[in-house]
């Protein structure tokens, strides 16, 4: 118990983004399981019902409950934000292994292509992956997911390229050891609390980058419902509704907040 | 003129608070030249930095007295304590390559502290850093002035450290271990050096080292530390001649002397283990900023030699003269090479200087010694379990670290491990760069031990890179010499040692103290 007050007090951030994280995502995975609502049942009766033991946050403007829409629309951008941050830290570690471990013409070619990569702001490039494929939320997954490739391939490629130079790796290769075994047994894992933290802080982003092209209306397309949708639609009735917009608005922020503190604590470990 | 009584130092940043100076008391009158030793962890460090209020006020407990004339350190406001720090306590500290500030000129560093503690001018700035340049006998301190720190040698860097610690006039100077990363040659003029200060300027010393030859050179007076606590203290020569207590003995005991503890293994079949023909190994560096370019260095140049089966050879010259460098090339571990390296065993193994970066700190010992089996192939998880097993009895270790990591081992048993691991694919030629030097002199010995019984036992043999000569004295029967990437001479202990033939080789163990 000591210890733990002790951990506490010397990361604080670190258990109270955890803190945060574990109480929204108790409220959404309730509201997805236990809401008897069709979150896309509309109900004329109750469009803009304020909150009730029926509809603990009331209603949205066609009378769909907003906390089985709020849970579902959490758990469309979490999904999103997980999958796209997936795709970014399994390509990022391959390129940045290779890139990190061999160097050479292979590593100039893939940085200067990244570097390509990071120049634009990546909505405008979200933008121009959705034109070209189309919208939808695997279609979001897919062009945020390329997007987040690069951020990973660096931080990869320069802790890959540290660790090379390293004696137990050189020992490794004394005792015969393959380049791949070395870089996934014996480098790897010991670059793992550094991705860690930077995996979360990029989830964040996803997050972040979902709610906002979703708001752009070029994220996920209704009926189905996340959480920058949810702003969108709520911005129309910003001032003669204005809970519907805090609502979602402070949930998003949350969940930001939450994986933002727990990022820095995880870097602070690391 | 310092009074410490009664010093305890605690660090608060752990889960377990953690005392790691009990009780400490030293006095020091002016101009007096008092040593501290005590091997690494028995908080001689941590009460120096006291002194010199260098310990974070947050994450430390200090409990105690530090008075240094008439004023208490550890209760002095903050900004009574900088005023004492540089202008009347100045420290040196071990590491000439990081205590410098590699974007600033020396000129500029060298006066730092004169510029915060005075107001002089410019001129006068320069014209007094120049001064104590020249002091600490720098040559062309008018260039030098203008120069930065990675244009300097380790003992150069050193020395300017020296100039800027004493550039207010200090009255203590507290230096720790400021010779450890040098070698034995620049070693020794730093010791005359602050021999010198010491008796032109009065300067009191307070000297910290895990050298004991180094501090009885230099001290007048000698604290013993162990675990945090002070052993024994009192006049230099009375410690070192006749030292009360058991730890102090073991410690004079441990001093490196120039004795044999191998036999020197006579070779009659003298069957090749490794030739070395014409040898040349470079570095590319890449220079420019804009426009890069590669500029070439060539770090050895043309080694031949041969080794035979089971034998212990030296491989010495101090830092920068190509030996590791070498002996990554015999590994096949570099790509610019030349000449031609025929081993006549499969997979020679290598142990590194530091014990702390060679074993992968996110595996259990057990995995780390299994992976040389687990990469040949062929092998039973119960079989590699227990030759794991053999290799780590076979260096005196227990089976309990196993499933450790190797964050929880001691530096000598980490090296153990690293020879361990050298032994599990059974090589017959082991290179072993410094194995040695990152170690206490107790736990240094007990690796060399090692070494030999190993070389005895399984006929392994050894190439022993090292700058230490006492440890090549004691263990090699044959040793090469080397000198700006060079082969300066090569021959049996005896000719080395005793007849030594080129004048770098005589200079180099005048300098280690070796007389017949």
């Amino acid at each position: 118990m000591k210890n733990l007050m002790f951990r506490i007090r010397k990361n604080p951030e670190m258990y109270i983004g955890a803190a945060i994280i574990v109480v929204m995502l108790a409220i959404i995975i309730c509201g997805v399981i236990f809401s008897p609502y069709d979150p896309d049942a509309m109900d004329a009766s109750a469009k803009f019902a304020d909150p009730s033991p029926a509809h603990p946050m009331g209603c949205d403007n066609f009378g769909r409950d907003l906390y089985a829409r709020l849970s579902i629309g959490g758990a469309t951008t979490l999904f999103i934000a997980v999958a796209t941050v997936f795709i970014g830290v399994i390509f990022g570690i391959i390129i940045g292994a290779l890139t990190g471990y061999y160097g050479g013409v292979v590593d100039e070619i893939l940085m200067r292509f990244n570097d390509a990569v990071l120049a634009f702001p990546s909505i405008l490039l979200a933008l121009v992956f959705i034109s070209l494929f189309g919208s939808g939320t695997f279609k979001v997954i897919i062009s945020l997911g390329i997007l987040f490739i690069p951020s990973f391939a660096r931080i990869v490629r320069s802790e890959f390229m540290r660790c090379s130079k390293l004696d137990y790796v050189r020992s490794a290769r004394l005792m015969g050891a393959g380049d791949l075994r070395i870089m996934f047994v014996h480098i790897l894992p010991n670059i793992i609390p550094v991705l860690l933290s930077s995996t979360v802080i990029g989830f964040n982003n996803a997050v972040l980058a979902e709610a906002s092209m979703s708001f752009l209306g070029i994220g996920v397309q209704p009926p189905s419902s996340s959480l920058g949708r949810m702003l969108s639609e709520a911005q129309a009735f910003l001032f003669s509704e204005p809970s519907y917009a805090i609502i979602t608005g402070v949930t998003i922020a949350l969940i930001v907040l939450g994986f933002s503190l727990l990022g820095d604590g995880l870097k602070k470990n690391a | 003129m310092l009074e410490v009584t009664d010093l305890h130092i605690e660090i608060e940043d752990s889960v377990i608070p953690e005392t790691v100076v009990y009780d400490f008391d030293i006095s020091v009158s002016a101009g007096e030249i008092v040593g501290i030793v005590g091997e690494s962890g028995s908080g001689k460090s941590m009460s120096a930095h006291a002194i010199a209020g260098l310990l974070s006020r947050k994450d430390m407990k200090k409990k105690g007295r530090i008075v240094f004339e008439g004023e208490e350190l550890l209760t002095v406001s903050r900004s009574r304590l900088r005023k004492i720090q540089g202008d009347d306590i100045a420290v040196v500290f071990q590491e000439p390559m990081t205590s410098l500030n590699p974007v600033l000129t020396i000129g500029t560093q060298v006066e730092e502290a004169l510029r915060i503690h005075s107001d002089l001018s410019d001129e006068e700035l320069k014209k007094s850093a120049l001064e104590m340049m020249r002091l600490v006998e720098l040559d062309d301190v008018e260039e030098l002035y203008y120069k930065y720190p990675h244009e300097l040698s380790g003992g150069m860097r050193q020395r300017v450290m020296i100039a800027a610690a004493l550039i207010c006039d200090p009255k203590l100077l507290i230096a720790d271990e400021p010779t450890t990363a040098l070698d034995v040659t620049i070693q020794a003029q730093i010791i005359e050096l602050l021999k010198k200060i010491n008796r032109e300027k009065g300067t009191a010393i307070l000297f910290i080292s895990h050298d004991l030859s180094v501090v009885r050179s230099l001290c007048g007076r000698v604290v013993v530390m162990n675990r945090g606590r002070i052993v024994e203290q009192g006049d230099a020569e009375e410690v070192f001649n006749n030292p009360k207590e058991e730890y102090t003995k073991n410690l004079i005991e441990a001093i490196p002397k120039f004795c044999k503890i191998a036999v020197p293994k006579k070779n009659t079949d003298r069957k090749p283990l490794l030739e070395v023909r014409s040898v040349s190994a470079r570095y590319k560096k890449v220079t420019g900023y804009l426009i890069p370019g590669t500029k070439q260095k060539t770090i050895v140049k043309n080694a031949s030699f041969t080794m035979y089966e089971g034998e212990i050879m030296g491989l010495v010259g101090e830092s920068g003269s190509g030996k590791t460098t070498l002996g990554k090339t015999i590994l096949g571990m570099l790509d610019d090479t030349e000449g031609e390296i025929i081993h006549y065993s499969k997979m020679p193994q290598m142990i590194f200087q530091d014990p702390y970066g060679s074993l992968n700190p996110t595996k259990t010992i057990g995995w780390i010694l299994q992976e040389p089996l687990r990469i040949k192939g062929g092998f039973s998880a119960k079989e590699r379990s227990e030759k794991a097993k053999e290799m780590l009895s076979l260096v005196g270790l227990d089976e309990g670290i196993l499933a450790r990591r190797p964050s929880a081992l001691s530096g000598g048993q980490r090296q153990r491990v690293c020879i361990a691991l050298a032994l599990m694919l059974e090589p017959r030629l082991i290179i072993a760069d410094e194995p040695v030097s990152a170690l206490d002199v107790t736990v240094s010995n007990q690796v060399i031990n090692l070494l030999i019984e190993l070389n005895k036992k399984l006929g392994i043999a050894i190439l022993f890179i090292s700058h230490d000569l006492k440890v090549v004295y004691e263990l090699c029967s044959r040793i090469i010499v080397m000198k700006d990437g060079e082969i300066v001479e090569q021959g049996t202990d005896e000719e080395i040692f005793n007849n030594p033939k080129k004048e770098y080789t005589k200079q180099l163990l005048l300098s280690a103290g070796y007389t017949d």
